[in-house]
């Protein structure tokens, strides 16, 4: 039974591992592909080689990745260019999931203490004086805020943040900060914080967020 | 060359902080330039009383630690111009992460740039108040007229005799309630220098506004006519050299106000 397959396309090799096939036998086999490769169809190249590993729905350890590196490193014109496989770990797929999702929060974050929540949050809690929120998407504020609000961390200057967030001591929004006692905003509802073409904080009507931010506005079912 | 001095008591609840706070105030108001230091590591306030809570981005540990530059994290408090600062303290770290030989060397770094550098020390006598001493040239030593923050600036004060400072600690009285003094429930001024034996730096007197100008954010040296804020004031101006008589401690209103009473009974 074949362990691994060649296959070339138009943009280089691809080598797909069996899933049913266990990885001893791979490597043995890969071994000889290489070296059957190197003094058969490969022999005359003199252009560098590189190759796709496709995993199937086998996801390859870091000690497996650097075992089949190491039986291409043996071959100065072949290399690998990427590890691909049909699965991601379950760890991941949370993190994607998380990331993609709005999540209600009605805690009381409270002086000293940070919550970080990965993906859009619907705020309903109580964040006090002292307290960070610190959320990778954006954050839409019903609850009380006295705190810090950090949207779109650590690196995601899309994010907005959304509410009454005049009382707050800071709203941050990727690496830009604003201090709100500086700001003059008044108590309103609408009121929203983005960062703008020049990479500056600044405030508009949540009216506006189809304007600025068009691709959340569809994500937030808007049409 | 700035001087460091460590503001400490042992006791919590003296007024350390109040007491930098408006000292810090007092000494930028005489035109000084002053870094006020809070090393209350996970329970700060200092930036709160100087009503500089909202602009806190950057800290000490995270200068401590290299994530930030010391400029960046220094607030400057825009009703002094170019003379009172402040390096706020952590809040979600804990005292154990400074070390001695960090905060000295931050203060070193400092001084050059200041005429003082006041340094906020915790309550207690463990790690935050090593870290705070070990920077200063100088203590000030707080206690109120009360048994228990006697007892505790005593300790202290042996606990000081220990570091190597060029200059020996000096006493600040707070919260004086000359009523209770004047009617020998409280120990005297006069009884707690004899006893703590040091130099007797200023004291200042207990005061409702003391407590209502730090809820908002303004220290209480920034009212004038207020008898806790010439105290502060006559303290600054004693660390600059100055010569200035203690403050009378007789309530003269409140007798008034008795008098006025008794004569408006002796009518009748």
């Amino acid at each position: 039974m074949q362990n691994v397959v060649l296959k070339g396309h138009n943009e280089g090799y691809e080598i797909t591992l069996k899933t049913t096939s266990s990885f001893a036998n791979i490597l043995t086999e890969l071994q000889e592909l290489f070296a059957g490769l190197k003094s058969g169809q490969l022999s005359a190249v003199d252009q560098p080689v590189s190759f796709d590993i496709l995993t199937g729905d086998r996801l390859l350890s870091a000690t497996e990745k650097k075992a089949i590196e190491a039986i291409v490193e043996k071959y100065p014109l072949f290399s690998i260019h990427k590890f691909a496989a049909n699965v991601i770990s379950k760890l991941e797929a949370y993190e994607m999931v998380n990331k993609k999702s709005l999540h209600l929060d009605g805690s009381v974050i409270r002086n000293g203490q940070t919550k970080v929540i990965m993906g859009d949050v619907l705020f309903i809690g109580d964040l006090h004086q002292g307290g960070i929120l610190q959320v990778s998407g954006s954050v839409f504020l019903m609850g009380k805020s006295a705190g810090i609000v950090h949207a779109g961390f650590p690196n995601d200057p899309e994010a907005i943040i959304a509410g009454d967030f005049h009382q707050s001591q800071q709203i941050r929004i990727s690496d830009a900060i604003a201090i709100i006692s500086q700001e003059k905003l008044v108590a309103d509802q609408e009121t929203v914080a983005y960062v703008n073409d020049l990479h500056v904080l600044d405030y508009t009507k949540r009216s506006q967020i189809k304007q600025i931010r068009p691709k959340l506005f569809s994500k937030l079912g808007g049409q | 060359m700035g001087k460091a001095i460590v503001i400490t008591s042992g006791k919590g609840g003296v007024g350390k902080t109040t007491t930098s706070a408006n000292l810090g105030t007092a000494l930028a108001l005489l035109g000084k330039k002053v870094c006020l230091v809070d090393l209350d590591i996970g329970l700060r306030n200092l930036d709160v009383i100087l009503g500089l809570d909202n602009r806190i981005i950057y800290d000490i540990v995270d200068v401590v630690e290299g994530r930030a530059k010391l400029h960046q994290a220094l607030i400057k408090d825009k009703r002094f111009e170019d003379k009172l600062y402040l390096l706020p303290a952590a809040q979600n770290a804990d005292k154990s992460v400074l070390k001695p030989e960090e905060v000295k060397a931050l203060v070193d770094e400092l001084k050059p740039d200041f005429d003082y550098v006041l340094l906020d020390c915790p309550a207690g006598i463990e790690q935050g108040f090593i870290n705070a001493v070990a920077g200063a040239d100088m203590a000030i030593v707080v206690s109120t007229p009360e048994i228990s923050a006697v007892r505790d600036a005593d300790r202290v004060i042996g606990l000081l005799e220990k570091y190597d400072l060029s200059e020996s600690p000096q006493l600040i009285i707070n919260r004086i309630r000359p009523n209770l003094m004047d009617d020998g429930r409280a120990m005297t001024v006069d009884e707690i220098t004899e006893h703590l034996s040091i130099k007797l730096l200023g004291i200042v007197v207990d005061n409702d506004q003391v407590i209502s100008s730090s809820n908002q954010g303004e220290p209480i040296v920034l009212r004038e006519n207020n008898k806790a804020s010439q105290g502060y004031r006559d303290i600054a101006r004693r660390l600059e050299g100055e010569t200035i008589p203690l403050m009378e401690l007789t309530e003269e209103k409140k007798s008034n106000f008795f008098k006025k009473i008794g004569l408006w009974f002796r009518k009748k």
